[in-house]
């Protein structure tokens, strides 16, 4: 994976949590997943395609998850409430569509969410890609941030010189 | 937009046919069942259509399509075999999908999530196309959804 596309994640994720969520983001070292890393009980997943395409995921313990939705709503919501999902589907899509904002040249769509809740599931990224895990602490516990992304064959030939020389 | 449920299956039934060589049944739309662990596959499409293709299965079912795709015994399909062979039906399920829509639409890359206790939504889509069916004894189901509103993108 094109390490010019990881700072964009990490810039994001901890604007999106100091703007919306009043929240420092600590970053760990990102490190490639493997089948021994942490996998949490909330998942929201968000696809992008275009120049860029692959799946960032936005992975939470139950209990960051509840927190970090509590800052966002406004008021306590347990992780069975119907509204849950969207919450943070709208979380995994801030942060990724602050990222996207910062890949310069690049036609980059952002897919709708989707949220997977269970204390017993993997996600496996992509096919072909490696996953980037960034770990990340808040106030509310620890989560990361998996990030399964590949410059597609069309824009690896445009080659933006923004991110050529990233 | 809606999808109809004949048409999903036929498409279904032709990739089938085509990458697994096996037949599907028609069965009534619902879950998969209760199974001790199942893989859901969601591609996502973006563009001039917004919403996603979601094919849930057991795993048995991932570990049938592994064999017959990598020419390998169903226990010798490992957790990766699985994970690529339902990819590349929900992609081929995408590709087809996306033929059917305004241009231009974009594909994500499939993502794919195994394990025995957990429910999958994409929140603020809707259904627009449904249906199950049963292959070797095994029930899938595809879910078309459309993006109904616009989330808010930190800029």
């Amino acid at each position: 994976m094109d390490h010019s596309y990881i700072m964009p994640f990490i810039k994001s994720v901890q604007n999106v949590f100091a703007t919306m969520l009043q929240m420092q983001v600590k970053v760990g070292k990102p490190f490639i997943k493997t089948a021994g890393s942490p996998a949490y009980d909330i998942s929201g997943i968000i696809g992008m395609a275009g120049d860029v395409e692959g799946a960032v995921v936005l992975n939470m313990p139950t209990a960051t998850a509840e927190g970090v939705v509590a800052r966002l709503t406004g008021a306590p919501m347990a992780c069975t409430h119907a509204d849950f999902p969207d919450a943070v589907g709208e979380l995994v899509n801030m942060v990724s569509g602050g990222a996207k904002a910062q890949f310069p040249g690049k036609t980059v769509n952002i897919s709708c969410p989707s949220v997977v809740i269970g204390h017993d599931h993997h996600v496996l990224g992509c096919k072909d890609v490696s996953s980037l895990i960034i770990p990340c602490t808040t106030d509310c516990g620890e989560f990361c941030l998996e990030i399964s992304i590949r410059q597609t064959d069309g824009a690896a030939a445009r080659k933006p010189a923004a991110l050529a020389t990233a | 937009m809606k999808f109809n449920p004949d048409d999903i299956m036929m498409l279904a039934g032709t990739i089938w046919e085509s990458v697994l060589s096996l037949p599907i049944e028609t069965d009534e739309p619902g879950s998969v069942g209760n199974h001790p662990r199942s893989m859901a596959a969601c591609i996502q499409i973006s563009g001039a259509w917004n919403g996603a293709i979601l094919l849930d299965c057991p795993v048995e079912f991932a570990r049938l399509a592994a064999s017959v795709m990598f020419s390998t015994e169903p226990a010798n399909a490992a957790l990766p075999d699985l994970q690529d062979a339902i990819a590349e039906l929900v992609n081929m399920i995408g590709g087809n999908i996306k033929g059917l829509l305004p241009e231009t639409c974009f594909l994500s890359l499939p993502a794919v999530v195994e394990g025995g206790d957990y429910s999958a939504r994409v929140p603020g889509s809707t259904p627009v196309g449904r249906v199950a069916f049963v292959c070797q004894g095994h029930r899938v189901s595809i879910v078309i959804l459309e993006k109904t509103r616009e989330e808010t993108a930190a800029a």
